[in-house]
């Protein structure tokens, strides 16, 4: 058990790529704090989790064994995150990782400079500030401790860009620089800080996942055709399953990468490679 | 921000847990912030208790109750609080659903550091499961305090036993009787640890509560810690469940099987505190009848000996029957089959008898090593009598030690200056053979004396023992038979193995070799002097006889080593005479894998019959620098005593006595000695041999040999072990070999003493760095003053570490180019000056015309040097053996002077 005894925070836990770290985490024997907004954003086009997927992850979690606590909170609010957090450091007695996986993909769709700008603020706000948010939660405790690891989902987005996804890009690019950055600071505490830059995620129906759909509407292309187009570009020809992110965001979380930190882990068939 | 971890209270070492069955759920409403968790499996599935362990561990600034609810209906309530604040009673309160307020007491501060792991600990990797025993009688904490004073003196006489609490640090000083032991506070860091949690006068709160009653069920478990505050730590249990003891340990400190005997031995020695208070407590017993009985056969081996009793002449005779024609003995161009062997033996024996020499009577073998040396000790042993080795290269005055101490009264030999000793006729072989004394032996008349009984003394062969004069250990024939019916199934000898006689006959070691290759039908390769130290030609002569079974003194090995050695095709190297860094084998490892040959150590001792244990070494065991010498032979068995003569546990280091088929009949003519060396064995009747080298067993029966007991020395009042300074400069990645000894610049100042260190190194190495490094890892008085680089380790004649011949250190001279010898020897000469020169060079220190070579510290690899560099001037340079005749710079020039006006100059 890779994870035995840890305790686990998972944000944007209620559904994708969210649900799939928290079950991969409880399957190494993780225990498992699960955060979402369980509601939906003005300004996104798109419903996001709900309380009963969340309690779904929570039920997954349990059947592989976790202990398990959840908590509605919006990842903009600094008063939900913190209470979060303290219910964790009660119940578990302190946070040994955390996944900064909320995020949303759109509004998206327009050229940079039809951004308007609340969509621009709502996007920096969940993608980028909710990270540093939770970051500044839990890096304290993890620094007196000297033990601690926390594990940004970026995307590829953070690497290159892409038409017509400014605020993503942007987004998604500073949490790479978070990332870099955050790990140079906690690094004298043995805190570590890395970021999983996952590729084209299949929308799979276990997890619930909806960012390829969103993305392909705000593209206002078919889903099969976005999916054709993003297998064309990732050189291993095929769309990146939750599962494989799942794997990536469990090592960075656990002892086996202890000496990794500052690092960006691509999970995305080899599309950035060119 | 956050600082749950400077907060003691939150600490896993700080916190303790109460865990209680029950077959229903308590009511939430009545138990606020009680978390409750359903675990989707019943209260016996591995999950359900991985889930009890982890909330078990799970520490808490305030007390925290998780409900664990499994799918069979049972309930785990789990309540977890800092112990300082909220006591034994108050868990069971909390768990009874009462409100508890905190008290105030603050837990003792934790050590910042826990204190290194214990030797005898033997920690590493390895489970850290908690034990749980019960006991007879709770005693108090004084009582307790007490047993673990006097079971850790006992495992490590040397470290004042501190004992660490909740309210800080105890110890108990010795005193006449236990009953007169009480503990004081004192400070330091604490080994060991006691938590001692009385409830007895506590009303039993959870029998009382409807939570329990309600559920029927009622069973309880209490962690007393979450993590052991102290490397080790023993709680123990005054409450409605009966007396009973935990242990926690750290895996890094103990490992599990260390800690499960040293609680028991805790409980037995506790058990006489209570019951037996007038004991002092140098006499408690540390292990019961039954533990004493397990440690006992913890030092026997898996295999038992099937031994055939036998005399060796008598075993040999078995083999020439078989295969007449075999060759026995191959020395340099010329053998001898196992008949000749015989015949020429039983030649000798009339020879002897002629002489006067009866069975029973031991005869001096006094020869190089050749054929006619096995020839001579076979003789010996067939006329009935007993052979007692000696070296031609020992000085005269051994040799006439040896041969009054023996009574000898006939001295094999060829050495003309062999000292005259009073009753005592020299006479050489080739005497023996053709002119026996007093006539010709009559064909017709029976000389072939009865067979020896294997009961019979076979040798006699003299140790030097740290002190005193060298003594005649006496070996019966059956132990040398025992010693082969012991090695021949394991090692698969057979008449197909060449075997190489490298060790002087009168180091034990030899009788392993010639006795070993002899009675498996092999062929002995004699090994003569010179290519026993030219490490080249040996290692032509391995390849050019086909060698299969090697055996080694460390040091010699670590020649061998440095040529290269890749043709070799033995297919067993056995080690003894000395311990061995198993480090040192990688480079053999390399070019000879585990598959290709087979490369044992063997712990030895004259006086057990050459060998007592057996390990078998891989590149693993070796990258691990084992310290291990195995298991005893089948037949031996060992045990580790303290210095009153009672069983140690394993992990504690003393005194390796051996017992079984190899213990010697005891030192010639010297009774006292022997009986004190040479005493009953408590466990099996027969005699065991006191050691004194200091040794611990391994919990699976292993050895570790850990040197003399007397090479511990003071220095400024610190116990230093030697072999420990030695094994730390033998962990540097430079050093390949490495000797510490002590040294008194004035023998009579002991405040004068200082350490000095002697390595080889890789290629690159620099003592400085060496003695550097030391100093990350070795306290200040442990430190070695000086480190000094040389090509070679000097060896004794046997083979073995030379202290004697180690040059004067290093690093207190002053740079040799500033220096000239003390008193200058006028240069005649160019010959005179350039020798001169090259020598000081290669030895590295000022030479002048009479210093002897290996007093400064020469041996063959120096030769070889100073050879080369004569050479690469163009000037004649001496053969070894040159060097060995005339080890002085005057002696080299005359000796090359005679060479030359001989022949045409060079």
């Amino acid at each position: 058990m890779r994870l035995h005894g840890k305790s686990v925070l998972v944000t944007g836990a209620a559904r994708g790529l969210g649900r799939a770290a928290a079950v991969a985490c409880a399957a190494e024997g993780a225990d498992l704090t699960l955060l979402d907004i369980c509601a939906d954003l003005p300004g996104v086009p798109y419903p996001l989790g709900t309380p009963g997927q969340l309690e779904h992850t929570a039920a997954l979690c349990r059947d592989a064994g976790a202990a398990v606590l959840t908590a509605v909170a919006d990842i903009r609010d600094t008063h939900g995150i913190r209470e979060a957090v303290t219910r964790a450091e009660d119940r578990f007695g302190r946070i040994d990782v955390a996944v900064n996986n909320a995020g949303i993909a759109a509004p998206s769709g327009k050229p940079v400079h039809e951004i308007e700008e609340d969509e621009w603020s709502l996007m920096i706000d969940v993608d980028l500030s909710g990270a540093w948010r939770v970051i500044r939660e839990v890096g304290g405790a993890m620094s007196t401790r000297r033990a601690g690891s926390i594990v940004n989902v970026a995307s590829t987005a953070g690497l290159v860009g892409y038409r017509h996804f400014a605020g993503y890009v942007a987004a998604k690019h500073a949490v790479v620089g978070l990332t870099k950055a955050a790990a140079l600071d906690l690094a004298p505490t043995k805190v570590r800080v890395n970021a999983v830059c996952p590729g084209s995620v299949r929308d799979d129906a276990w997890a619930e996942g909806r960012m390829l759909a969103e993305i392909a509407r705000a593209l206002e292309v078919p889903v099969h055709e976005h999916e054709k187009t993003f297998v064309e570009a990732q050189p291993m020809n095929a769309l990146i399953e939750p599962e494989d992110v799942a794997a990536a965001i469990v090592f960075l979380a656990s002892d086996e990468s202890r000496q990794i930190t500052g690092s960006v882990l691509t999970v995305d068939g080899g599309f950035s490679i060119r | 921000m956050s600082a749950l971890l400077s907060d003691p209270h939150f600490h896993a070492t700080h916190c303790h847990a109460l865990r209680v069955r029950s077959g229903h759920s308590p009511d939430p409403a009545r138990r606020p912030g009680l978390w409750i968790e359903d675990v989707p499996v019943p209260a016996t599935d591995p999950l359900a208790e991985r889930r009890r362990a982890t909330e078990l561990a799970r520490p808490g600034r305030d007390p925290r109750q998780v409900l664990l609810r499994y799918a069979d209906g049972l309930c785990d309530l789990i309540v977890v609080a800092p112990r300082g604040r909220w006591d034994r009673a108050a868990l069971n309160r909390l768990a009874a659903g009462e409100p508890v307020a905190p008290n105030d007491a603050r837990p003792a501060p934790q050590a910042a550091l826990a204190p290194p792991a214990p030797a005898w600990g033997l920690g590493g990797e390895g489970p850290s499961d908690p034990h749980v025993v019960a006991l007879d009688d709770g005693g108090d904490e004084a009582s307790w305090l007490a047993a673990l004073a006097v079971t850790l003196r006992r495992y490590d006489p040397d470290t004042p036993p501190v004992i660490g609490t909740d309210r800080g640090g105890f110890t108990v000083e010795e005193a006449a009787t236990l009953g007169e032991l009480k503990p004081s506070s004192a400070t330091g860091p604490a080994l060991t640890g006691l938590l001692f949690i009385d409830t007895t006068d506590t009303t039993d709160i959870i029998d009382n509560t409807g939570y329990s009653a309600l559920s029927g069920v009622g069973e309880t478990e209490y962690v007393p810690c979450l993590a052991p505050p102290f490397p080790l730590t023993v709680s123990v249990f005054r409450d409605s469940g009966g007396p009973r003891l935990r242990c926690d340990h750290l895996s890094s400190h103990f490992s599990a099987e260390i800690a499960d005997r040293f609680v028991r031995h805790l409980v037995h020695v506790h058990q006489q505190v209570l019951h037996r208070p007038q004991t002092p407590p140098d006499d408690v017993e540390l292990l019961d009848e039954a533990e004493r009985a397990r440690t006992a056969a913890l030092g026997r081996p898996p295999r038992s000996l099937t031994a055939r009793p036998a005399s060796v002449p008598g075993a040999l005779a078995r083999i020439v029957a078989a295969a007449p024609e075999r060759i026995a003995v191959t020395d340099g161009d010329s053998g001898l089959t196992y008949r000749e062997l015989d015949e020429r033996a039983a030649q000798l024996v009339c020879g002897l008898r002629a002489r006067g020499v009866r069975a029973g009577d031991r005869v001096g073998v006094c020869l190089e090593r050749s054929a006619e040396l096995v020839v001579s000790l076979l003789a010996v042993l067939m006329a009935g009598a007993t052979y007692v080795p000696v070296d031609p290269a020992y000085p005269a005055e051994r040799l006439a030690h040896t041969a009054r101490d023996a009574g000898l009264g006939v001295v094999i030999t060829r050495l003309p200056e062999f000292p005259d000793v009073a009753d005592c006729v020299r006479v050489s072989p080739d005497e023996l053979a053709k002119e026996p004394a007093g006539g010709r032996p009559s064909p017709e008349k029976n000389t072939s004396p009865p067979p020896p009984s294997p009961d019979d003394p076979a040798y006699v062969i003299y140790t030097s023992g740290s002190t005193g004069r060298p003594k005649g250990v006496v070996v019966p024939h059956r132990n040398v038979i025992a010693l082969v019916d012991a090695t021949r199934d394991e090692y698969g000898f057979s008449e197909a193995d060449v075997w190489t006689w490298f060790h002087s006959s009168a180091f034990d070691f030899s009788v392993w070799e010639i006795w070993g290759c002899l009675l498996t039908g092999g062929r002995l390769v004699v090994v003569p002097y010179f290519v026993s130290r030219e490490p080249d030609q040996f290692r032509d002569l391995l390849v050019a006889e086909k060698v299969t079974v090697l055996s080694q003194t460390p040091s010699a090995f670590a020649q061998l080593l440095d040529v290269d050695h890749t043709d070799v095709s033995v297919r067993l190297v056995v080690f003894g005479g000395e311990p061995l860094d198993t480090r040192m084998l990688l480079p053999w490892f390399d070019r000879h894998p585990e598959r290709s040959c087979r490369v044992v150590n063997m712990f030895g001792i004259t006086e057990t019959t050459v060998h007592v244990t057996e390990q078998t070494l891989t590149r693993k065991l070796a990258l691990a620098a084992t310290r291990s010498v195995g298991r005893a032979l089948p037949g031996w068995h060992l045990y580790v005593m303290d210095p009153a003569g009672r069983l140690l546990p394993p992990g504690a280091a003393g005194e390796i006595c051996v017992g079984g088929a190899g213990v010697a009949l005891g030192y010639l003519g010297q009774q006292e000695l022997t009986g004190s060396r040479f005493v009953p064995d408590p466990f099996t009747g027969g005699t065991m041999y006191r050691s004194g080298d200091l040794g611990r067993l391994r919990p699976d029966g292993r050895l570790e040999h850990l040197g003399r007991i007397d090479s511990q020395v003071k220095i400024r009042g610190f116990r230093i072990e030697l072999d420990e300074i030695r094994s730390v400069l033998l962990e540097d990645p430079d050093v390949r070999t490495a000797a510490v000894l002590v040294r008194r610049d004035d023998p009579a100042a002991s405040a004068t003493a200082r350490i000095d260190a002697y390595v080889t190194l890789s290629p690159g190495g620099d003592p400085a760095g060496v003695r550097e490094r030391a100093a990350g890892i070795l306290p200040e008085y442990m430190l070695p003053a000086t480190v000094t680089a040389l090509d070679a380790l000097p060896l004794t004649a046997n083979g073995k570490l030379d202290a004697a011949k180690l040059p004067a250190p290093a690093a207190p001279r002053p740079p040799k180019r500033d220096t000239a010898p003390a008193a200058p020897a006028p240069a005649h000469d160019d010959l005179t000056a350039s020798l001169t020169e090259i020598w000081s060079d290669v030895l590295g220190v000022p030479v002048g015309p009479d210093d002897d070579f290996f007093e400064l510290g020469g041996n063959s690899l120096f030769a070889v040097r100073i050879g080369a560099a004569l050479r690469a001037r163009g000037l004649p340079s001496p053969r070894l053996r040159e060097l060995y005749r005339h080890p002085t710079v005057r002696g080299t020039v005359a000796g090359l002077r005679a060479v030359a006006g001989q022949d045409p100059p060079m």
